[in-house]
């Protein structure tokens, strides 16, 4: 049974949040600190959702989004960015570039993992419950 | 000539002579007491006439002489033309006229006696060999009458009766008459049967068949007879028409040439019969006379060829000529008027010849008053005196015309005056020319000192403007030039300064001097009077070259003073902006350099807040899952310090949320998103909130929404963001009481009010609300946590959106935030 979630995000603390209140959900993180190893993740595990930061070092996340969508195995993964709305246009630019939606940074450790499984398949999400 | 015709005029030559001398000699002997009667003599042969001795002759004159001698008069004769015998006559200045045909009309102004001494017709003679056998053989001629005479009246009867068309020109005597027809001059003339039969001959003429007017001739006296001759002329006429040998008949025999035979006295008979022996020793002689003769008149043949010719010549020279051409008798009559004449006056021969010149071609005065008909009576008195002449004449139709005469007199025999030759040439268009000078010059003079004063005051004003424009041209800031042909005509000190150049040193020069090369030279020409051409003025702002070399940058402003020809003249004002292009070049990097600087702020905005963000992220992340007791249970010490860290956190980023809110709209980066939302969750989810807050502080939260309220398109997380923004303030400002939301709907309007029962505000302070950073009473700002931001975003939100925040308050007792905001045609209630 799938349960894994990928989550690309470059702070280390912020990644340890979300891996923290994700495996108490009962899911299965894997990290990458940066979009390139992001990609590779992605392609090696086939994870069930991919989160993503939408400011990263190196590779910038709407050229990873892209890059993520072009192949086939990961075409049905949903990606959802994680936004600090600091640039304008930034939520419909990574909504265009693959995005199926986003979340507001900073998160709210109450709703953050209700809100990931909003945007997860309905069947995984049941077969998790 | 035959021999026979010859000895018979001889003959009557010699009666002639006899008689004559005998009749002379009759007044001699009378007495020195007779009646003194005064006759007047005109040429009309043989009824009366001038004989070549001086002495009058003829048929009336025969018979006057007898009578007078009879009845003791003395008589004294007057010499004229018929017409001024007439005038004399009238006017009392001589007593008898003879040889006058009664009319009613002279009746009028003379005394006729009864039996008359002549019977007379007039007759028509023409040259030898006429066509002439009916009246109506007359029409189309040119035929000459005795001006003022029966006939004269008779004949234009006549030839109206017969509806001929004939040129009746009217001449002052039958000699004239028969001398114009033998020219040729004429076709015909008229003449009563004595004269014609005696003199048709001598100038070629023969009688033709028209004969017409017979009248009975009287002697004419003064009106009402004042000598009493008229009775006694009666009486002898009844006398000798008696008796067949009497004077009378004589002196019809001797001066009728057909009545006349050889029917000499007997003296003479004799006198004859001795010399015709003398005749017949001739007679040998007569053949190489006649031989000599007939020499002669070929001779004379010639000579009269000649004059004809000449006078042909001299005759068409008068009708052709391009002058008026007159003769007039020194009475005033016209007796004679060339074709231009005839033209220029308007009149033709027969309507003017033998009229008066005053009245018809000169009147009675001038236009400036001088009197003319003296001054015609001075010239016929001594044509010498007035040999050029310039007077004023008259067209028939009354048009004055000036004329300048040269006039000659023409002397008869004896030397007196027969007629003056006028030669006259029109001067009036000149005449008119020297008139409009003199009248021109007159008003000149006039005029000549106004004028004078008027030219010193205009010279001075003009001088003024001169003083004026020469001030402006020299002291202007700008460069002033004048240009023609693409070169400097004039220019003020300031061009001269502005481009380098010393006094005087652009005056002639080309502008080429401007350019720095041929081309620049001619594009910048091409492109100037292109537009100068058109009218208008040329503004154009160009590097020109210094007389150094360097480039510099002026403003041109050019315009032609004629469109037409822009080369010709135009005037340009050039300022130079080396400076002003400086400065703005300096303002536009200085622009560049802050658009530079605002992209770098805004850079910097978004890496601050991600950066800001991300730690937040943790701080309020790792907080929350603490003191949800993920990590294990917390003593309440613990849960209330972690409670601390999240406030304090939350807050730094609401802090951080609106400086970058701030930022975007003021950098105009603030988008706003437009779906359409259900209103009513929203409000309400605001509302549950801040209810926490409410709550804390035990203010009653009132809600009233409105039942309609249905759907709004606009930025929903805007919207939400504003309405918590103003509760949020609401119960912060407010420690007891209420804060109540209300939302009802117009045509067009959502209308949203926040209303609270807080310390509310100062008039004074109600301006500023809006305004970034301003919190009101400063004494607060520790208590009320904020960075003063808040309402000035929520107003640019809302002015975004098309509405707007107007706020009411009344110090210590509240305040009333109220948003409108525009429905949608799509929005649904």
């Amino acid at each position: 049974m799938n349960n894994r979630l990928l989550v690309i995000e470059d702070n280390e603390q912020n990644l340890y949040l979300m891996r923290f209140l994700l495996e108490k959900s009962g899911f299965a993180v894997i990290g990458a600190e940066d979009g390139k190893k992001g990609i590779e993740m992605a392609l090696q595990y086939a994870p069930l959702g991919i989160l993503l930061d939408i400011q990263l070092p190196e590779m910038d996340s709407y050229a990873v989004a892209a890059e993520l969508k072009k192949h086939r195995a990961l075409a049905h993964v949903p990606i959802i960015a994680v936004t600090s709305y600091a640039m304008v246009g930034d939520r419909e630019q990574i909504l265009a570039a693959g995005a199926t939606g986003y979340i507001e940074k900073p998160i709210n450790p109450e709703t953050f993992v209700a809100e990931i499984k909003h945007y997860l398949p309905k069947d995984k999400e049941s077969s998790n419950a | 000539m035959t021999s026979t015709s010859r000895l018979a005029r001889l003959g009557l030559l010699l009666a002639q002579l006899i008689l004559t001398v005998c009749l002379l000699l009759t007044p001699l002997d009378a007495s020195a007491d007779e009646r003194i009667v005064t006759v007047g003599v005109y040429e009309n042969p043989p009824k009366i006439f001038t004989a070549e001795s001086g002495k009058p002759a003829g048929i009336f004159i025969d018979l006057i002489e007898h009578i007078a001698s009879s009845e003791g008069w003395q008589v004294r004769y007057v010499s004229g033309t018929w017409g001024a015998i007439l005038d004399h006559l009238a006017k009392g200045e001589i007593d008898l006229v003879p040889d006058v045909a009664y009319t009613a009309d002279r009746a009028k102004s003379y005394s006729f006696h009864k039996v008359p001494a002549l019977s007379s017709w007039f007759q028509v003679y023409a040259p030898k060999g006429n066509t002439i056998h009916t009246v109506l053989d007359l029409n189309g001629l040119r035929i000459l009458v005795l001006e003022r005479s029966i006939q004269q009246e008779a004949f234009i009867r006549l030839s109206r009766g017969f509806g001929l068309n004939i040129a009746v020109v009217p001449v002052p005597d039958y000699t004239t008459m028969f001398e114009t027809v033998a020219r040729g001059e004429a076709d015909a003339a008229v003449t009563n049967s004595f004269y014609g039969k005696m003199h048709a001959k001598k100038y070629g003429l023969e009688d033709t068949a028209v004969i017409f007017e017979p009248s009975d001739l009287f002697y004419a006296a003064t009106k009402g007879d004042p000598k009493q001759l008229l009775a006694s002329i009666d009486r002898q006429l009844a006398d000798l028409k008696r008796n067949h040998q009497s004077a009378y008949y004589a002196s019809l025999k001797r001066w009728t040439a057909e009545e006349v035979r050889l029917k000499l006295p007997l003296w003479l008979q004799l006198a004859g019969a001795g010399v015709v022996g003398f005749l017949i020793i001739s007679l040998v002689g007569s053949v190489i006379l006649r031989h000599q003769v007939n020499t002669r008149t070929r001779e004379l043949h010639k000579e009269k060829e000649a004059l004809r010719a000449s006078e042909r010549e001299y005759r068409q020279l008068v009708m052709l000529a391009n002058s008026i051409i007159l003769r007039w008798t020194p009475e005033g009559r016209i007796t004679f008027l060339n074709e231009f004449g005839q033209r220029f006056f308007g009149y033709t021969a027969p309507e003017i010849l033998g009229r008066h010149m005053v009245g018809t071609l000169v009147p009675e005065q001038e236009s400036e008053g001088r009197d003319l008909r003296s001054l015609i009576q001075e010239i016929s008195a001594d044509p010498r005196k007035y040999e050029r002449n310039i007077n004023e004449n008259v067209r028939r139709d009354g048009e004055r015309v000036w004329i300048d005469w040269t006039n000659k007199m023409v002397l008869n025999e004896q030397g007196q005056i027969r007629e003056i030759l006028s030669i006259g040439s029109d001067i009036t268009a000149r005449r008119q020319a020297e008139e409009q000078i003199r009248r021109l010059n007159e008003d000149l003079q006039r005029h000549a000192e106004t004028l004078e004063q008027r030219v010193a005051e205009r010279t001075a004003e003009l001088a003024a403007i001169s003083d004026e424009q020469r001030t402006i041209f020299e002291s202007a800031g700008s460069g002033i030039v004048l240009l023609r042909q693409r070169k400097i005509v004039r220019c003020n000190r300031k061009l001269e300064e502005i481009s380098g150049y010393g006094p005087g040193e652009l005056a002639g020069q080309s502008t080429r001097i401007w350019y720095a090369d041929d081309a620049a030279y001619e594009a910048g020409g091409a492109l100037v009077y292109a537009q100068l051409a058109v009218g208008k003025t040329f503004r154009r702002e160009q590097q020109l070259m210094r007389k150094d070399g360097s480039l510099f940058w002026v403003r041109m402003s050019l315009r032609a003073f004629d469109p037409d020809n822009p080369l010709q003249g135009a005037v340009g004002i050039v300022e130079d902006i080396t400076d002003e292009r400086e400065a703005a070049e300096k303002l536009r990097q200085a622009m560049e350099a802050a658009q530079a600087a605002d992209r770098i702020k805004s850079a910097f905005l978004a890496t601050m807040s991600h950066e800001l963000r991300t730690p937040l992220n943790s701080i309020i992340g790792f907080t929350g899952i603490m003191l949800q007791g993920l990590t294990g249970p917390l003593n309440p010490e613990q849960h209330k310090q972690m409670s601390m860290v999240q406030k304090s956190s939350r807050h730094l980023l609401s802090l951080i949320n609106d400086v970058l809110d701030i930022s975007k709209i003021e950098a105009g980066q603030l988008h706003l998103a437009s779906a359409a939302f259900a209103l009513r969750p929203s409000i309400e989810k605001m509302v549950s909130l801040i209810a926490p807050l409410a709550e804390q502080k035990a203010i009653d939260l009132q809600v009233d929404l409105a039942a309609e309220i249905g759907t709004i398109t606009t930025d929903q997380r805007r919207l939400e963001q504003v309405i918590l923004n103003l509760l949020s303030n609401a119960v912060k400002f407010t420690e007891q009481g209420r804060v109540r939301i209300v939302c009802r709907l117009d045509d067009h309007h959502y209308i949203l009010t926040v209303t609270d029962s807080g310390i509310g505000m100062r008039p004074e302070e109600i301006p500023n609300l809006f305004q970034p950073f301003h919190q009101i009473d400063t004494g607060l700002t520790r208590k009320h946590e904020g960075t003063g931001l808040g309402l000035s975003i929520c107003q640019k939100i809302i002015n975004l959106m098309g509405g707007s925040i107007e706020v009411t308050s009344q110090w210590g007792q509240g305040s009333d935030f109220t948003v409108r905001l525009p429905r949608q045609p799509g929005d649904r209630v």
